[in-house]
């Protein structure tokens, strides 16, 4: 709808002789029909670079040595998983690491490794207490994250295990003189009994029941170790069993011994979850999960014979961290059997995300950090712990380290729903029809005849109109043009006709109605004094569909 | 120590217990909520109670009603911070039990940082008088709680099998899906229900508060007793609440005079062990109606 009237459409029929042809008329400027398709094709969208693609490096392959791989060595596993592909454009062979936390978990270990080199001479004492806590912590959450993340039992009996295990322990070594390197092993039994006598409830009962049942068991210890006299209730523990730290020793070594000890234990629960977890043992119970163990049974797994296993195994870990523990510090307070002891174990798993080792170490390593070095905040570090865990379960679904498929899942709902509201109906047909219709040629009509009307709405013009009305019949410009084949090409329902009333004097606008044996209805009331302009009418009804198409 | 001392003794015991597990039971049976802050709410009226005493009047009914009062209160807020925001999300069971455990957490250190780590005892609620029956001598106290522990019970359960809310909150405990479905709103009745269970712990509260004196952690223990005869009646069934909280509360006073109060929690223990083998739903917990959350 151009305001300028500049451009004028010459009548290549002007120039015969005899006619009474127009010469010029004003008209559209010339735009291409395919500035609609352009407009469509584009993105309206912002598009930012950052977590659209996945960009992995891609190694050089070789192809003299596709086949070697490097494998751990009594077993067939791979050190990294690469996939190994052809690049599609280059034809090259070329290697991706699929997985690369085995990287990642090699890079922090190394990190925690030569940690105690790197701390800050007046903070020594304190980091390294608190990175042996951080590793004997990080032993029991891994176990126990073999229970509640992979077994799928909710047990909070965890510290009560570590406890009895150590109380017990200390006393015989401090009562029969056992040396400090029987302590863990038999801690080790002692956790297996106590695992096989409360095991027994949990093949009956379901997560929350065995979850409220194992509270109980955490204050029924806690009561009977504080009264028994055998366990010494006035000094707030038991004190004085054999340790490994050599007396003789410098302080500064003998809490790089501990540390180094209380490392090498996460490493080695480290390695327990990977062998119980990523083995037979831990696919059977990833199959039988909370509520779908009926499946899980129908298709021959014996759940509750693996879930027996699994909480023995942990039982006995737990145990042998318990106779580790005695031997690391000397001793045990009751202050392992304290509610507290229970919620900041859990709030540890919580924060990394159940069922994950990294969650366990991670979670760990943010509470014992909170609680063991900020120690100059008193009682509001152990609020500040709590704030944290309700923040992390409140707003994620499984801890830090679920946040990136959380946020991969709330980025997919947010550009659907983008999505939906970018898409303009128009005749055109949405998604969920086009994959109801079965003649897939009708979505591409509708997108063609769409696109079509987009393009002709712009041709509309008042000296478009002003040239139709002049020129009935003959040449037209070629905006006019395509507007009148389009208006030619259309069906028969609602197409108008011309009906006289009286021969050349009376004419009235008609609609078909597409069937067979239903007249065609009058559209209004208004009447023609001639045959042409009441084509003209017609062209001015059709224009007007258009537009509001 | 005859027979008539521990039979008095287990119903104290019985009723104030039963009072702490109906309100776990209901919670979780109405919400889907295992309510672990429900330590905080006791320590927390228990301190609302102590205000009340200390500040308004020493007297018993106020001291009562500042102790229901603020248990409300907790409970209000422990729904609005545990409930309210992930009630619709994935894996809110567990999410549920893990936020109330994490606010038992805050609220119990809050309270130690604020009042400090001496515990405060209430003035006495029903006074120093005695009845004599035989030779069975009852005090005021026990009597006192029993009566209204009861009372507070009936109050709640005539509520709730008479009043629209209580219609509304049964609806819930009985199908959740069916009750939002028809129209009952999941948030305006969660209210409701907190509030009710936070005022259970807060009579419990001032009734224990001579046997338990007010501390941050003092509600822990009460809690796990709680959470023990729910989960030996069968979470949700205020019935079965009821006969667990009288069979545990016979099992303590027995325990009491035959073996000695350290063995109470390991009998306390293996009997519900060996009631849950038996019914592993608890006395009154059907197998295939548990609530599928």
């Amino acid at each position: 709808m151009s305001e300028t009237n500049e451009v004028k459409w010459r009548n290549p029929l002007a120039v015969w002789p005899g006619g009474k042809e127009i010469e010029e008329l004003p008209t559209n400027a010339w735009h291409s029909h395919q500035d609609v398709w352009r407009a469509r094709r584009e993105s309206k969208t912002k598009l930012y670079p950052v977590g659209r693609l996945r960009y992995w490096y891609k190694f050089a392959g070789h192809g003299g040595r596709l086949w070697s791989r490097m494998r751990y060595w009594p077993t067939r596993r791979r050190v990294l998983d690469v996939r190994g592909e052809y690049n599609r454009k280059t034809l090259q062979r070329e290697k991706t690491v699929a997985d690369r936390r085995p990287i990642y978990w090699l890079l922090c270990l190394a990190a925690l490794a030569i940690a105690p080199l790197l701390a800050p001479s007046n903070m020594q004492y304190t980091l390294l207490v608190a990175g042996a806590t951080f590793g004997i912590y990080a032993a029991i959450n891994l176990c126990w994250n073999l229970v509640i993340g992979i077994g799928g039992i909710f047990s909070l009996a965890t510290y009560s295990i570590v406890g009895t295990s150590a109380f017990i322990t200390a006393y015989l070594s401090i009562q029969y003189g056992f040396s400090w390197w029987m302590l863990a092993p038999i801690g080790a039994v002692v956790g297996l009994l106590f695992g096989a006598v409360i095991a027994f409830p949990a093949t009956r009962l379901d997560g929350f029941y065995y979850a409220l049942l194992t509270l109980g068991l955490n204050e029924l210890c806690r009561v009977y170790f504080t009264t028994s006299s055998e366990f010494g209730g006035s000094n707030g523990g038991l004190y004085g069993a054999d340790s490994y730290i050599p007396d003789s020793w410098s302080s500064d070594h003998q809490l790089l011994l501990g540390y180094y000890a209380c490392f090498g234990l996460m490493l080695a629960a480290l390695f327990l979850h990977r062998f119980v977890g990523g083995r037979r043992i831990g696919r059977l119970l990833r199959m039988a999960p909370e509520k779908r163990e009926a499946f899980a049974e129908a298709t021959g797994v014996d759940f509750r014979r693996a879930r027996v296993w699994i909480f023995l195994i942990y039982a006995a870990a737990l145990g042998f961290i318990g106779g580790f523990y005695v031997t690391n510090f000397g001793g045990v307070s009751f202050s392992i059997f304290s509610f507290d002891a229970v919620l900041l174990g859990l709030a540890m798993l919580v924060i990394g995300g159940i069922g994950r080792p990294e969650g366990a170490v991670a979670g760990t390593l943010i509470v014992v950090f909170l609680d063991k070095v900020m120690l100059g905040l008193g009682p509001l570090r152990l609020v500040l712990v709590g704030l944290i865990a309700l923040l992390v379960v409140l707003y994620l679904r499984n801890g830090l380290f679920g946040i990136k498929t959380q946020f991969r899942a709330w980025r997919d709902k947010k550009k659907s729903e983008h999505r939906s509201t970018r898409a303009e109906k128009g005749g055109e047909m949405l998604p969920e029809e086009a994959t109801e219709t079965d003649d897939k040629g009708i979505v591409y009509a509708r997108r063609f005849d769409k696109m079509t009307r987009d393009h002709l709405k712009t041709l509309v013009s008042p000296e478009i109109i002003e040239e139709h009305r002049v020129t009935l019949n003959g040449q037209h410009s070629d905006a006019l043009e395509r507007l009148l084949i389009y208006f030619r090409t259309r069906e028969q329902v609602e197409k108008y006709g011309i009906l006289n009333v009286v021969p050349f004097k009376n004419y009235r606008i008609v609609a078909f109605s597409g069937h067979k044996g239903v007249p065609p209805r009058l559209v209004e009331d208004r009447i023609y004094p001639s045959y042409d302009a009441a084509c003209h009418g017609v062209f001015l009804r059709r224009v007007q569909d258009l537009l509001e198409s | 120590m005859d027979i008539w001392f521990v039979i008095s003794n287990a119903i104290v015991l019985a009723t104030i217990y039963g009072t702490l597990a109906i309100g776990i039971s209901i919670t979780w049976s109405s919400l889907g909520l295992l309510n672990l802050g429900y330590g905080f709410v006791f320590a927390f009226s228990g301190y609302g109670a102590w205000l009340t005493a200390q500040y308004i009047s020493p007297w018993g009914g106020a001291v009562l009603a500042g102790g229901i009062l603020s248990g409300a209160l907790c409970g209000v807020l422990i729904n609005a911070l545990a409930f309210i925001p992930i009630h619709d999300k994935p894996n809110f069971t567990m999410r549920g039990m893990i936020a109330t455990l994490a606010i038992n957490l805050i609220g119990t250190q809050a309270l130690l940082w604020w009042f400090g780590p001496r515990s405060k005892s209430l003035p006495p609620i029903f006074g120093y008088w005695k009845v004599s029956l035989g030779d069975l001598v009852l005090t005021g106290d026990k009597i006192g709680s029993v009566v209204t522990a009861i009372l507070m019970l009936v109050i709640v359960l005539r509520w709730m099998q008479s009043s629209r809310r209580g219609l509304e909150i049964r609806a819930m405990m009985m199908n959740p899906h069916a009750a939002s479905i028809v129209g009952i709103g999941v948030r305006q009745t969660s209210f409701f229900v907190m509030s009710i269970t936070g005022a259970l712990a807060g009579l419990a509260a001032v009734l224990l508060s001579n046997t338990y004196y007010i501390s941050p952690f003092g509600g822990l223990t009460p809690m796990i007793k709680g959470v023990s005869i729910a989960l030996c009646g069968g979470l949700g069934s205020v019935r079965g609440a009821v006969i667990a909280a009288i069979i545990l509360g016979f099992n303590e006073a027995i325990t009491n005079v035959t073996i000695g109060g350290r063995y109470v929690l390991i009998t306390q223990f293996l009997l519900i062990i060996a009631i849950l083998l038996v019914r592993p739903r608890g006395i009154a917990g059907l197998l295939d109606r548990a609530r599928e959350a």
